[in-house]
């Protein structure tokens, strides 16, 4: 926070103008605890002549004789006056002002300002709400803290990826991850996939959201910007918001500091089901040792031959191993270091830093590993010309294991059936035969060790992030500046199938290296007066231009049929010809850009924005496009002088942004491409031998295509009670996305399966509310809550013409298809449901089997958006203790959980066991002579719990609903006292657990899971991984 | 000074400005090519008909038709007649996406120095077409595969599809496989080579092709239109230039390698093991005729022994390696069995009905006897194998009684024959009522008390074809060729 604030100040530039002089005043600004505070505004009161304190908090200052005080301010603190007519040196406390309502932060391009001249919401939180909690994920770290956000991890296996939306979905088919913007350039959060087999991304390992390559130790802020308004400057790319990562630097406090750190913590897996332990392997009440099903014989039944359990006369080992599937997964260990120098003053300063995380995660075989190195620095020449740079190296590996229905090591393990042992599995001999081919009873599974150990994805990413800043001062109010900044990293993969696995039996060796890079260039101009036309009236200007490139290329080379059984090089392959690929995408974008701010004595704001894009993905005729925004605050307590012990700070403000969006590259010609059929049940693939063959692209281009627009209309109001002991954030907000740009689905009997048009109407209504309140704050003791509510309506208007439903982009098992539905908000799942009888609502039962009608298809089976969610972090500060913690809950939103029904319809979940000897009827109707009556009808247990066990049937799609203490930390540093002696500026420790415990009352497991990751589609649970419970100590040495 | 330090700063901006146009044209794929050779496009049409034939419609028509029974998923699903949200990837993208969105480039692309190629992608354009309509009745036809013209294709009737209806613009699937031999007929400059993987760039071979598609669209005429039906076999007869040979059969090469596997093999011997099996009531058929030599071509004998599986028991079905599945006639060795679309067999059967009931030309039991002979040739049989089951079968091989009871003969024998092509086990079946079938066990769907004369309208159609029926004829709907 303070190290920001000093920042803030080195970038006021404020008019000096030298007046008849005859005494000069000096002394020194120091804060509440005694530390100088450099670039503090010293004004001659009633003049404009003034200064600036120095790095040591310095400063000097010629004043007329007749001066008879100064009017002293800076950054974060209250302003004071200070009397000097009888005095030449004075030395001056200035007292913080409470930090929500007169902080700075860092908006778009990296520009500092005062919170209270934004006419749009931001929420800001500091380093040390986000290190130290047990999360590895930037994004991880944010959940329950930031109100108008919703955050949802993929599962808690090692690196695994976290969708982050801000203020709801805007656009149909692009990103809708917020901009990830490190030290004003935007860097990559993709989340770059690899092939499961032929499940493709409905099986894979989960990848990482790239936001994980941050160092977490290393940030100093992050500010997020919630609407387009926030973030027009950044353009297209922050439609849906922006993350602006702020990282710790030299300089501060104009000394140097050393910080080590070093943490380590350990993670079990949570919320898994509860599981029966009476029925083993078997059908029918039959034993069966190939059988992957609990619905064999009660353990303990006298053996015979009709039950299975009497082989030759001999009896059969048969009984219950209650903690077969807890045995698979590991406690995992995370180790966290990092040692960061920084040094210098505020002209001069440099930053250097590593950190090294090693997570060993929950599952087999899983890990993640980041090594990371920081080199920045910053230099001020003559006064006016300011240089700085940076760069980082980013080393991640991460190594995981395949997800998803269908033969992988989850799918066998979630609902495995209770009378298998896996302890004698777990190692190399026994996992796998002598041949190296898999050893596990039951066909078309793997076991899972084999598929944990053979058929892994490897990741090795190394990332380089560099930016160079150079400014001018060309004068006193006017500052040129030219930023460049280059992300790019190179994540070489390597996902391998042995022989004999389930999903690949001929085993596969796939070689992929994903390049992505993005250049960005801004030219900015900066101008600040006060006091223009009018006294107390200042304006900022901004003029800027903006070049902006992004690369990608991924190549892949698949080898089929693999011929050395445990060796995986693709030489061994015989067949390069499925899914070798080499996609490259390059697109371009030139920003023209200028903001206007007004502020009139620093009550009344008004802000213009205007931005022309031209991008290269747009036809050549009409790539150019406009968009602008508006925003105004008014402080009315300052405006109107409230003198209230009550109400002490009041601010309302609103703001209107168009942000527009250009396409995706290469939407505007038709093409051909390599021809295929089929699906994962049985495929053909071109070439055939060596003739290639070709097909139509199925989606018809547009050669026409413009860009797509969100509006966004925000209003909100700061409050601040009790000298700002209590104060509310609260926005209410209107997203209208239309022109969207997409592939709509026409007839397939065009030969086309979809066109891509500019159509779609697309709103989002929401409230966000931000309430802190210190309840106590003495020396000794200070209490603070931050609590958020966050409530997205969002509803998809219109598609296309005649088109009221089309699926999201992405892979997705038929019958139950995330989907654009007109009516419905966005994401919602298609499926079938069962028919029921419109009088009754009963479902209706088919009268021949006893169980479901066939379902009717195209309905919607679930709804992922939730209705509202809320967090609550409550700080206690007791002398050097430390003690904080989050929850966080999130009413309704729907998952379809594939693991739930794994566990039905395999007889694993506790509930099967009760009553599986008697029969069971489903509740329902069937139809008898023309009439509804209800069923009676008498199944098996089995099939009972096959039925609400099928995959994508409606009784596998639970309320989400659920209440979590998200993170518990408790610190502890060393008494001042004691450190200082050892030179030392603080020691701190402390304990933490992350995702301590949750309380989901409608579903037997944890519903907070999204196995696809960050992206758009969203609440599906498809027997990925589960999530982790961290618990960890730190330490941290600040020299 | 000042001010010149100014322009310093702008004049990168003003570089770029200058030279923006060439810095954004960037915009051509390097990825995807926006014109391709014909060479690249007949492969993946003529894979597409034999994909679309074995693959899951293949599934559905012969669990229907129960030659297999279904054991686990989808396949158990079709046994019943649940066919809830299935058949989209055939429709989408095996016949209009996949064959008649490339036979119609293919048609489209050049056809003044490819004529050839232009002749056998409406041949084989006029076959994805029939599939279409016979699983699906009322289908779009007229005006498919032609988005930039049709961006919601009309669904023509069947009697327009088959014969043809000028006043909606509709030309008959008679006419079409003309047109595609008549181009066949003219010099071309581009010929096909090895990108034609049926018959290597062999014309008249094609010709034989287009012969006996008009066998198999005319003989599906019986009960609306015999005197065409009559008209058309007659003049093929006449010809003498159709698939009268096995060598000569329409079959689409597969092979063994991952990736190029025929969809039999690729479902039921790599991704799908457990899902289907014989069905009980076939091996009971076969072992009533004696016929079991020939079913061990179409089936395997785990243990020495034929294991069925009753259609839509709710019974625990055998393990998996305790199950009769396809054999090697259907699979090959692994997957590289060609799938069968046109046949010697069949042309016989076809000749054989049409002589019998409609009275075309030659001796119904000798166009018997000859497709007997050509399927158990065709599967593998050893000569003197065939000469003992006609010696010791004398009443299933020779036609006997009413000429009901010789045409439930020919079907049965086609029915037994096309094992492994379902579709066409359905039609002949939809289409004659032979053999006669029973229910299976506990039948779902639309109407449980019909076997399906449909298969029902897909999804992604429906919803995005304003055309499309709406509500969707039931699965007992019969259509319109139908006895």
């Amino acid at each position: 926070m303070r190290k920001l604030l000093l920042l803030a100040g080195s970038m006021l530039l404020l008019s000096v103008s030298l007046l008849a002089q005859n005494r000069t005043i000096t002394g020194k600004i120091l804060d509440p605890e005694g530390k100088p505070i450099p670039n503090a505004s010293i004004l001659i009161k009633g003049s404009k002549t003034g200064t600036s304190s120095q790095a040591d908090g310095s400063f000097s200052i010629s004043a007329p004789a007749n001066t008879k005080a100064l009017v002293v301010s800076a950054i974060g603190m209250t302003t004071q006056e200070v009397d000097v007519t009888s005095r030449t040196t004075v030395n001056i406390s200035l007292i913080s002002s409470d930090k929500t309502l007169s902080e700075v932060v860092v908006t778009s391009l990296g520009i500092v300002r005062d919170k209270r001249s934004l006419g749009y919401a931001t929420q800001k939180l500091g380093g040390d709400q986000l290190a130290d909690k047990g999360t590895v994920n930037l994004v991880n770290a944010l959940e329950g803290k930031v109100s108008g956000v919703n955050i949802t991890g993929a599962s808690g296996s090692a690196g695994a990826s976290v969708n982050i939306n801000i203020r709801g979905i805007t656009s149909f088919t692009r990103s809708n991850q917020p901009l990830f913007v490190v030290d004003g350039i935007p860097i990559s959060n993709d989340v770059d996939r690899t092939n499961g087999g032929p499940n493709g991304t409905l099986g894979d390992n989960q990848p990482a959201n790239r936001a994980l390559d941050i160092d977490l130790n290393n940030v100093e802020s992050v500010n997020i910007l919630k609407g387009p308004a926030a973030a027009v400057l950044y353009g297209s790319r922050a439609a849906a918001g922006a993350i602006i990562i702020t990282t710790k630097k030299g300089g501060a406090g104009g000394r140097t500091e050393i910080i080590a750190g070093t943490s380590y913590s350990r993670q079990n897996a949570e919320g898994l089901p509860k599981t029966q332990n009476q029925y083993g392997q078997g059908t029918n009440g039959v034993y069966n040792p190939s059988s992957g099903n609990s619905w064999g014989p009660k353990f303990g039944t006298t053996p015979t031959a009709a039950n299975g359990l009497l082989v030759g006369g001999q009896p059969v080992a048969y009984q219950a191993y209650p903690n077969n599937i807890n045995d698979f997964w590991q406690t995992g260990t995370i180790s966290d270091n990092s040692l960061i120098i920084n040094g210098g003053d505020a002209k001069q300063n440099f930053t250097l830093s590593g950190g090294y995380l090693s997570q060993n995660g929950i599952l087999p075989n899983t890990s993640l590993k980041r090594a990371d190195v920081k080199f920045g620095g910053n230099t001020v020449f003559r006064d006016k010309i300011h240089l700085g740079g940076s760069i980082t190296f980013t080393n991640t590996l991460q190594n995981g294991i395949l997800g998803g229905n269908g033969a992988s090591a989850l799918a066998v393990v979630l609902g495995l059936a209770r009378s298998i042992d896996l302890t004698g599995y777990k190692t190399k001999h026994t996992y796998q035969n002598p041949d190296g081919s898999n050893n596990w009873p039951i066909t078309g599974q793997d076991n899972p060790y084999f598929d944990s150990y053979n058929d892994p994805l490897k990741s090795n990413l190394t990332r380089t992030l560099g930016s160079v800043t150079l400014g001018y001062d060309l004068a006193p109010w006017l500052n040129v500046s030219y930023r460049l900044g280059i992300d790019a990293y190179t994540d070489r993969r390597k996902q391998v199938f042995a022989i004999t696995s389930a999903r690949v039996p001929a085993g596969q060796d796939l070689e992929s290296t994903i390049f992505r890079s993005e250049l960005n260039g801004d030219l900015i101009i900066t101008a600040h007066k006060n006091d223009v036309f009018i006294k107390d009236l200042s304006v900022s200007g901004l003029l800027g231009q903006n070049i902006n490139q992004r690369r990608s290329q991924t190549v892949t080379v698949q080898a089929d049929q693999i011929s050395i059984p445990g060796f995986f090089n693709v030489s061994t392959g015989a067949n390069f010809n499925i899914g070798s690929t080499e996609v490259t995408n390059l697109q371009r974008l030139l920003g023209y850009y200028g903001q206007l701010s007004l502020a009139y004595s620093n009550y009344l704001f008004l802000e213009l924005t205007g931005r022309v894009d031209q991008s290269s993905t747009l036809p050549t005729f009409k790539n150019t496009f406009f968009y602008p925004s508006v925003n105004a605050g008014f402080v009315f307590t300052d405006a109107f002088k409230v003198q209230s012990d009550i109400l002490s700070y009041g601010k309302i403000r609103a703001s209107y942004a168009r942000v527009g969006s250009d396409a995706p590259p290469y939407l505007l010609s038709n093409t051909f491409v390599k021809a295929g059929y089929g699906n994962n049940v049985a495929n053909f693939n071109f070439p055939y031998g060596s003739i290639p063959g070709f097909t139509l692209n199925s989606n018809i281009a547009d050669s026409t295509l413009a860009p797509e627009f969100t509006s966004s209309y925000e209003a909100g109001v700061n409050l601040g009670f009790w000298k700002n002991r209590v104060s509310v954030d609260a926005t209410w907000f209107n997203t209208v996305s239309t022109s969207q740009i997409f592939n709509v689905g026409i007839p397939p009997s065009t030969g086309n399966q979809t066109k891509t048009v500019n159509a779609g109407r697309m709103t989002n209504k929401g409230v966000e509310l931000l309430v802190t309140v210190t309840p106590v704050a003495t020396p000794a003791f200070k209490w603070d809550i931050s609590a958020n509510f966050t409530k997205i309506v969002n509803k998809v208007t219109s598609i296309a013409p005649g088109i009221t439903s089309f699926s999201i982009p992405g892979s997705a098992f038929i019958g139950s298809i995330p989907s654009i539905k007109v009516g419905q908000p966005y994401g919602v799942i298609i499926g079938g449901l069962i028919p029921r009888d419109s009088a009754t609502g009963a479902r209706l039962i088919n009268a021949g089997t006893g169980v479901y009608a066939t379902t009717i298809a195209n309905q919607v089976l679930s709804n992922p958006n939730p209705e509202y969610t809320m967090g609550l972090t409550n700080t206690f500060r007791y002398k050097g203790f430390n003690l904080g913690f989050t929850f966080d809950f999130t009413k309704g939103g729907q998952i379809l959980s594939f693991t739930a029904a794994a566990y039905k319809s395999r007889g694993a979940w506790i509930e099967t066991a009760k009553d599986r000897e008697q029969p069971w009827i489903l509740p329902g109707e069937i139809l008898s002579g023309g009439k509804y009556v209800k069923n009676n009808i008498q199944i098996p247990a089995q099939t009972y719990w096959g039925v609400m066990g099928g995959l994508q049937s409606e009784f596998n799609v639970y309320d989400a609903t659920v209440f979590r203490m998200r993170e518990l930390s408790l610190g502890y540093d060393l008494p001042s006292r004691l450190v200082k002696g050892w030179h030392i500026n603080y020691v701190r420790v402390s304990v933490f657990a992350n995702n301590v415990f949750h309380v989901a009352p409608n579903t037997f497991f944890d519903p907070e899971i999204n196995t696809q990751g960050a992206g758009n589609i969203r609440g599906l649970d498809l027997q990925g991984a589960p999530n982790a419970r961290t618990i960890g100590a730190n330490l941290k040495v600040s020299l | 000074m000042r001010y010149k330090n100014f322009l310093i700063y702008l004049l990168p901006a003003a570089l770029l400005s200058g030279s923006c146009k060439k810095y954004l044209n960037v915009n051509t794929s390097p990825n995807n090519p926006q014109t391709v050779p014909s060479t690249v496009l007949l492969p993946t049409a003529t894979i597409g008909i034999a994909f679309a034939n074995s693959n899951d419609l293949d599934r559905a028509t012969s669990a229907i038709m129960q030659h297999i029974a279904g054991v686990a998923n989808q396949t158990q699903g079709y046994d019943v007649y649940n066919f809830s949200g299935a058949f989209d990837n055939q429709w989408n993208g095996e016949i209009y996406g996949g064959s008649i969105n490339n036979c119609q480039t293919l048609i489209n692309l050049d056809s003044a120095t490819s004529p050839v190629y232009s002749g056998i992608a409406k041949l084989e354009m006029a076959y994805a077409f029939s599939l279409a309509t016979d699983i699906w009745g009322d289908v779009p036809y007229s005006q498919a595969g032609q988005p930039s013209t049709y961006l919601y294709p009309r669904f023509d009737k069947v009697q327009d599809i088959y014969q043809g209806n000028p006043s909606l613009g509709i030309r008959s699937l008679f006419d079409l496989v003309a047109s595609g031999m008549a181009d066949l007929d003219k010099t071309s400059f581009f010929k096909p080579k090895t990108d034609d993987i049926v018959y290597g760039g062999d014309i008249t071979k094609w010709k034989r092709m287009g012969n006996t598609l008009l066998l198999k669209f005319a003989i599906m005429l019986t009960n609306t239109n015999p005197t065409l039906a009559k008209s058309v076999i007659s003049g093929v007869l006449s010809g003498n230039n159709f698939i009268n040979d096995n060598s000569l059969d329409f079959e689409v090469p597969f092979g063994s390698g991952t990736g190029n596997q025929n969809p039999i093999y690729n479902f039921n011997y790599v991704n799908r093991t457990g899902d289907q099996m014989l069905s009980l009531r076939l091996l009971n058929l076969m072992n009533g005729l004696n016929d079991t030599l020939r079913l061990a071509k179409f089936f395997t004998k785990p243990n020495g022994a034929f294991v069925g599986f009753d259609n839509g028991s709710n019974a625990v079905a055998p393990a998996v390696a305790n199950r009769s599945q396809y054999g090697t006639y259907l699979i090959g060795v692994t997957g590289n069995a060609p799938i069968r679309l046109l046949t010697n067999f069949q042309a016989q059967f076809i000749l054989a009905e049409a002589a019998l009931i409609l009275g075309t030309p030659g001796d119904p039991n000798a166009y018997y006897q000859a497709g007997i002979k050509a399927s158990m040739t065709k599967v593998g049989m050893s000569s003197s194998d065939i000469a003992t089951y006609f010696a010791a079968n004398p009443t299933v091989v020779t036609l006997t009684g009413t000429t009901q009871d010789m045409l439930k003969q020919i079907i049965t024998q086609k029915y037994i024959a096309f094992i492994g092509n379902g579709i066409e086990v359905f039609d002949d079946y939809r289409r004659t009522g032979y053999p006669v079938l029973a229910l299976p066990n506990n039948p779902g769907g639309d109407d449980p008390t019909v076997i399906p004369t449909r298969l029902p309208y897909t999804n992604t159609e429906q919803s995005t074809n304003p055309n499309a029926p709406n509500p969707r004829p039931l699965v007992d709907v019969k259509l319109w060729w139908a006895k």
